[in-house]
């Protein structure tokens, strides 16, 4: 067995709303090393990083950095102490060149003033070195996704780290830019680099990593050679029971158009188009979704569809009316629910209890009130204990303030609101985002069936390609505000095919897609 | 986790608690070099004010424009809208209902006319903090920033009205002439010379309770405040729902003026802006913005306003200390992360003894 380089010993870290985020957990990696680690969201990856960074504190354990034990203050100690960590949402300044990112920190002087020239040189150095195919002048502005994760890196490298954590590093990249990632973490591993990858997707996991850790429920559940593994004993480790990787449904029988956008066209702020011309229908009984690199105009179609936006010309048809000029509770009322795609923005008011989240859009109605202003508590406190039990929402009770549960069980209380709503449209935007296995598949499964059973017609906006794969029954692929392609039957199309209409690589035709949209 | 929610109130009373004891130790020593006897001063703050039963009817009598006041910030801070005209309508409330109230005379029982002039204050605050509600709204002018433009325009404009409709010539000093009888709340709880006011301050208290915690629209005001993004996704019209409490608020500053006239004064006096809309952000920030704690929130802080005046004049130390004191009290009471470490600490406890206890338990 390689050198070890790195051990985590005994970490327990217990948040200030109580919650056990680490218990008693046990981790090292060793030199030359790509080490997975993995777990359902909320099972404490995170958070051991952070710890292992210098974010979080914890009560108790130890940390060894080549078999010395070291306190890690704050992420500059960790940098010093040779770690470097690639957070998902990255912290570049895009203005800035990507020298000047690179060297934020370790800035070359020359007269007591930054040496540009130097910056250049010095990015460009490490950057040729690990084969890292950037412009060290170019403006971060600029760079792709992919390109802006390779500056990120190279930060973490200039400052000499050799133990390099990269938490979900793929969940905001295309098929391609992920396999220029993994050619690059090769190098970095074979140049004496410790890579801890972070990732929720299994057969990445199997392809690049010789060991993983699995946490579950902030336990350490060992540490193993992939080799011995394959991706069904690795979900059986995280969740403790076999999840259904594939969702089983039967085909669609779409019956009347429900939802129909036609020619829709939104600006933004400087005039650019950021939905452009988009035309398509959703029928009752099908789910469609849409794929696409995030930024190329899901969001704001999303916003256009739950009423939170205003468009420039085209038409949304609900149910038969315009939506044009509608309140987001007229629309609501005429059929629509929202799944929003932050949950802790749109999707609950954090302070307030389970029982107003859930009832946040029914309170006001007639039948939930009594004398005409007076809510109707005890019917309210009766559903809303029914919604906990069948959403298996676990808490306290209908009063505890929802910023208290883990993301999961907020995720079901947003669910358990809009499922219920009565609605027959539903528009959910990355309904699984970040949360645990289990959640992820109950939601996915309620989307299908609804649609089976009650007939909801459902336009599902997704990063993961695994999911709108698995759950949409058309697929449509948006890029630069367009519907660039569509798929009869989304479970026949394969990831790089998909990931070349959503990088551009390929366009359908208007004929092409004739009768898809 | 049950455990957890239970921890979290304890603290906030030991939070509260310790933050006073902490105020008046720091008082103390301050005290130690500035004053001859400094334990006495220290003493007559906190126990002068229930020295004797007049006093304690003054802290009744100064808790009830402060209570009214919270309501009303209660309003403004549920939708977090600092509208704070709350100050200038407070005053200009006062003055219109007195003008009223002396055009009116005695023709009218107390029984009516009590109620009509609440109304008319209600009316004045309604209307005035609409100004500033709707500039936000309309224009993306500050609420913050017109509020306090206006209040300097607002208290000049009762001082003309003073000066020029209401005046009596016959006293030496700027007072309007002296309401009519039926206007004057009677005293109750005899020796303590409780004003009546405390009556329809209770009885807001009740019904603005009611507001938030059992109506629709206290409801929907409440998640419009916690988080306006997520009130928008659910439909609910956030902006007309701000605009209606920060109305309602106003409206209550206006019946904390009224009140205030007929409860404490014989004529409409004040030359100068009072400093209750400001004092009522205070309780309201005492009171965590929970209406039911408001008259606990305005009961401390006129007990410690009586504590400074008990001082001011029967101790040998400058009034301005008094507010130094009173200052310190206030800031360590509404500082809500005080003590949030020991607090941690003791929920990370009681998670670990309960998982230890359910290994036990297997």
């Amino acid at each position: 067995m390689a050198e070890e380089v790195l051990r985590m010993q005994g970490i327990t870290k217990i948040y200030p709303n109580g919650f056990m985020a680490n218990k008693d957990v046990t981790f090292g990696i060793g030199a030359n090393e790509i080490h997975a680690l993995v777990g359902e969201n909320g099972a404490g990856k995170t958070t051991l990083m952070k710890i292992l960074f210098g974010m979080e504190d914890c009560q108790q354990g130890s940390i060894f950095i080549n078999g010395k034990e070291e306190r890690i203050a704050n992420p500059l100690d960790a940098i010093a102490k040779g770690v470097g960590m690639v957070h998902q949402h990255f912290m570049l300044l895009p203005s800035l060149s990507v020298a000047e990112n690179v060297t934020l920190g370790v800035e070359p002087m020359k007269n007591g003033l930054f040496d540009y020239e130097a910056a250049v040189k010095n990015t460009q150095e490490i950057a040729d070195k690990y084969n890292f195919k950037v412009d060290a002048t170019a403006k971060v502005s600029t760079l792709s996704v992919g390109q802006m994760q390779k500056v990120e890196i190279l930060k973490a490298l200039i400052k000499g780290a050799k133990i390099l954590i990269l938490d979900e590093p793929t969940a905001v990249l295309t098929p391609q830019e992920t396999e220029e990632l993994f050619e690059q973490l090769f190098n970095l591993r074979d140049s004496g680099v410790s890579v801890i990858f972070i990732s929720h997707k299994l057969e990445e996991v199997m392809r690049i990593c010789s060991k993983v850790t699995v946490l579950r429920h902030g336990e350490c559940m060992g540490t193993y050679d992939t080799k011995d593994l394959d991706e069904t004993k690795i979900s059986r480790l995280m969740v403790g029971r076999d999840v259904v990787l594939k969702i089983e449904k039967e085909d669609p029988k779409p019956k009347e158009a429900i939802l129909e956008i036609r020619n829709l066209k939104r600006f933004n702020s400087f005039g650019k188009a950021v939905i452009d011309g988009v035309t398509f229908t959703v029928h009752s009984g099908e789910v469609v979704g849409i794929a696409g690199v995030e930024g190329n105009g899901q969001s704001e179609l999303s916003e256009v569809l739950a009423g939170l936006s205003d468009f420039a010309s085209g038409d949304v048809i609900l149910n038969g009316k315009s939506i044009k000029g509608l309140s987001v509770r007229q629309i609501r009322d005429k059929g629509m629910a929202y799944i929003a795609e932050d949950r802790m923005v749109e999707g609950v008011a954090g302070d307030m209890s389970i029982e107003m989240n859930i009832m946040a859009d029914r309170f006001s109605k007639k039948n939930y009130k009594k004398n005409g202003m007076f809510v109707d508590a005890r019917k309210i406190r009766k559903e809303t204990q029914q919604l906990i039990k069948d959403f298996e929402i676990s808490c306290d009770g209908p009063e505890q303030p929802v910023r208290m549960l883990s993301g999961g069980n907020i995720q079901k209380v947003v669910v358990a609101r809009e499922f219920t709503s009565g609605a027959n449209f539903i528009l959910a935007n990355q309904p699984t985002r970040g949360i645990d296995v289990g959640t992820a598949e109950m939601i996915r499964k309620t989307i299908v069936r609804k649609s089976r059973e009650e007939g909801t017609c459902t336009v599902l906006i997704s990063a993961d390609l695994n999911e709108v794969l698995e759950c949409s029954d058309r697929l449509l692929v948006m890029r630069k505000g367009k519907v660039v392609a569509a798929f009869p039957k989304a479970n026949e199309v394969s990831e790089d095919t998909l990931g070349e209409y959503m990088l551009g690589i390929r366009e359908m035709t208007p004929e092409q897609m004739e009768g898809l949209l | 986790m049950k455990k957890t929610q239970q921890i979290e109130a304890i603290m906030e009373v030991v939070r509260i608690v310790a933050g006073l004891a902490i105020a008046y130790l720091v008082a103390l020593l301050i005290l130690v070099a500035i004053s001859k006897d400094p334990v006495f001063i220290v003493r007559q703050f906190i126990l002068g004010p229930f020295s004797s039963p007049r006093r304690i009817g003054s802290i009744i009598n100064l808790a009830v424009p402060f209570m009214l006041c919270g309501l009303s910030m209660c309003f403004m801070y549920a939708v977090n809208k600092f509208n704070l005209i709350g100050e200038s309508i407070f005053m200009l409330a006062g003055c219109i209902i007195t003008w009223v109230g002396l055009a009116i005379g005695n023709s009218l029982p107390m029984a009516v006319m009590v109620p009509l002039l609440l109304v008319i204050g209600a009316i004045v605050g309604a209307v005035l903090a609409f100004i500033p509600a709707i500039m936000d709204r309309k224009l993306n002018a500050n609420v913050v920033v017109v509020s306090l433009m206006l209040n300097a325009v607002i208290a000049q404009l009762a001082l003309y009205l003073l000066r020029y409709f209401m005046r009596d010539p016959g006293i030496s000093f700027i007072g309007s002439y002296e309401t009519p009888a039926s206007m004057q709340l009677p005293m109750i709880f005899g020796k303590m010379r409780v004003g009546s006011g405390v009556i329809i301050a209770l009885i807001f208290v009740v019904i603005v309770s009611i507001l938030f915690y059992k109506t629709s629209f206290g409801w929907k005001m409440r998640i419009v405040g916690s988080n306006p993004k997520f009130a928008t996704a659910v439909g609910l019209s956030t902006l007309g729902i701000s605009f209606a409490a920060q109305l309602a608020g106003g409206a209550l500053a206006g019946v904390a003026g009224a009140t205030e006239i007929m409860n404490s004064y014989k004529r409409f006096q004040w030359t100068a802006s009072t400093g209750h809309g400001f004092d009522g952000l205070l309780v309201a920030v005492l009171a965590k913005r929970n209406p039911i704690l408001v008259p606990i929130g305005a009961l401390f802080l006129a007990y410690v306003r009586i504590g400074a005046d008990v001082v001011n004049t029967s101790g040998d130390i400058p009034n301005e200390f008094i507010s130094v004191i009173q200052g310190i009290i206030i800031l360590l009471v509404a500082a809500e992360s005080f003590l949030s470490g020991f607090k941690n600490r003791l929920i990370y406890k009681s998670v670990q003894a309960e998982k230890e206890s359910a290994k036990g338990s297997k």
